[in-house]
């Protein structure tokens, strides 16, 4: 799909890169920073792995989550062994470009998809710090996070999902003849719309 | 999927070089082979967070407006209006009163025990289990690793990792950090330890640990603590406040004693920190605690161990900060 001789792979590659980028920069400097109850932010970086995923397929999916994850293992902040989030995001992008072929039969997927993105990462992403024996990822503390992270995750997935979806689809306007893309983005876009105005 | 093998290969080969990454930076530690990674990082997205902290710090401090006082919306929303339109003419004149209000503290601060500092702005915070922060000074204003970072109120944290532009603060209530500190009035020392992310499932209030070296050394609820200082003053310099004992553990016939300790700090809406880069001629002891309140103390007077006994620096009657005091304290150690 990457190697398709397609005129448009290099500016959907960047497409994604510009949507990782703003993805991470808003969650360290926005979202990590909100003081919400519990302590837990919704992450951003993996819910736009998540829709990156659905609309483009595994392939991109997974590219795209060890692309976000090593960003998010060396920005600034950032204290943890490198490769982490690369491991854990790369993992969620393959399986959730697994369910985008499923999309078209099945409305609820996006949000099944998020909700298990999130769940699965936050358990991944702190079962590789017990493994490495991280003091941080103690289970009490896992245990209190993995609820709220999936909520918040479930609460700003249909907004980062809408900016995701707008972005590509804007992209790909005038491209209606490739339906592959074209069904699965506007159903999810109405998806979205409605999850938004829940 | 149409491409399913090749998409397996490309998939197998990240999760590999996943894998050998955090085996090669997990052994290296300190010094991993790679940590030019991690300065890369700095050195890419420590300008674009320094953008985008200025962009988003006025709809930042908004939410916290909105947060900080949920049953005051309406009024939150007006003076939200008024703020927005005041902090344009602010930043017109290139004056942040907000910011300036704290530099001052932070100054009177630092002036009190002889600090000399370096502001910063807090722009981005860690995300998963860390309590970690980035400000927007860096090696090129002088900021090195394992230097104290302190606030008006008390202690913040120290210096982990220093970019071009951007440093990375490794907050005091990280699990990973711990602070020799002595409780105020007396020689009993003790280690103040974080609790994970910032204090969360063991009560917000009380996210730092306090174990006392000494299992039979007296401690009450209400006493405060100060940084002890570490050898060659890194990476914690003395007499920086941290908190006010809250509740003290069972003593279960350990070695130590645990207290918990509500920090003079807050955690969750840090901005304006101070980076020390000069640690103080003498230990300050307590001379930076702000004055004790008004309820008589367990201890016997505010501040009986000031050095030489100066009268000076326990005015009564004082809100705020106490004044520079007149006598800079010398203390024998």
């Amino acid at each position: 799909m990457l190697n398709a001789p397609e005129p448009s792979a290099a500016g959907r590659n960047a497409l994604a890169v510009i949507v990782i980028v703003v993805a991470l920069v808003l969650q360290v400097s926005v979202a990590n920073r909100l003081p919400l109850p519990g302590e837990v932010t919704p992450d951003l970086v993996l819910l736009a792995v998540v829709a990156l995923a659905l609309v483009s397929g595994s392939m991109t999916g997974m590219v795209a989550g060890f692309c976000a994850g090593l960003a998010a293992d060396i920005i600034p902040p950032a204290d943890h062994t490198i490769g982490r989030y690369a491991l854990v995001y790369c993992l969620i992008g393959y399986v959730c470009g697994l369910a985008s072929a499923e999309m078209d039969r099945q409305s609820l997927v996006p949000f099944f998809a998020v909700a298990a993105g999130a769940l699965a990462g936050t358990v991944l992403y702190a079962a590789t710090g017990m493994m490495l024996g991280d003091p941080r990822a103690t289970w009490g503390t896992v245990s209190g996070m993995v609820p709220l992270q999936v909520l918040y995750d479930v609460i700003a997935s249909p907004f980062v999902v809408w900016a995701v979806l707008r972005v590509t689809r804007r992209y790909e306007r005038g491209e209606r003849s490739r339906d592959r893309f074209a069904v699965p983005a506007a159903r999810y876009r109405a998806m979205s719309g409605r999850g938004g105005g829940l | 999927m149409k491409d399913t093998r090749r998409t397996r290969v490309v998939l197998s080969v990240l999760l590999v070089t996943a894998l050998a990454m955090i085996t090669a930076d997990y052994r290296g530690g300190d010094h991993s082979p790679l940590g030019g990674l991690r300065g890369v990082g700095a050195a890419v997205f420590g300008p674009v967070e320094r953008a985008s902290a200025a962009v988003v710090r006025p709809v930042g401090n908004t939410l916290d407006a909105i947060t900080d006082a949920p049953g005051e919306r309406r009024r939150a929303d007006r003076l939200q209006r008024d703020n927005q339109r005041l902090r344009e003419r602010l930043r017109a004149g290139h004056l942040d009163q907000d910011r300036s209000a704290q530099l001052t503290r932070l100054l009177g601060t630092a002036g009190t025990g002889g600090y000399r500092i370096r502001a910063a702005q807090v722009i981005s915070a860690g995300q998963g289990f860390e309590d970690t922060v980035t400000i927007d000074v860096g090696s090129r204003s002088g900021v090195r690793r394992d230097m104290t970072v302190m606030s008006a109120d008390g202690l913040v944290g120290r210096v982990t990792r220093v970019g071009p532009a951007t440093a990375t603060v490794l907050l005091a209530t990280d699990v990973t950090s711990s602070v020799g500190s002595r409780l105020e009035d007396s020689k009993e020392i003790g280690i103040v330890q974080g609790r994970g992310r910032r204090g969360l499932g063991n009560g917000g209030r009380t996210p730092l640990r306090f174990q006392l070296l000494d299992a039979n050394a007296p401690i009450q609820v209400g006493q405060r603590l100060v940084t002890l200082g570490s050898q060659g003053e890194s990476p914690y310099v003395p007499g920086v406040p941290v908190g006010v004992v809250e509740e003290i553990g069972n003593p279960a016939g350990g070695l130590t004693r645990t207290a918990y300790v509500r920090p003079f700090v807050r955690f969750t809406s840090l901005d304006v920190v101070a980076v020390v880069v000069a640690a103080p001629k003498t230990d300050p002891r307590d001379a930076v605690l702000p004055p004790a309140p008004a309820k008589p103390s367990p201890s016997a007077s505010p501040r009986p161990s000031g050095p030489a006994g100066s009268p000076a620096s326990g005015k009564p009657g004082r809100t705020g900060r106490p004044a520079r005091p007149t006598t800079e304290p010398t203390s024998g150690d």
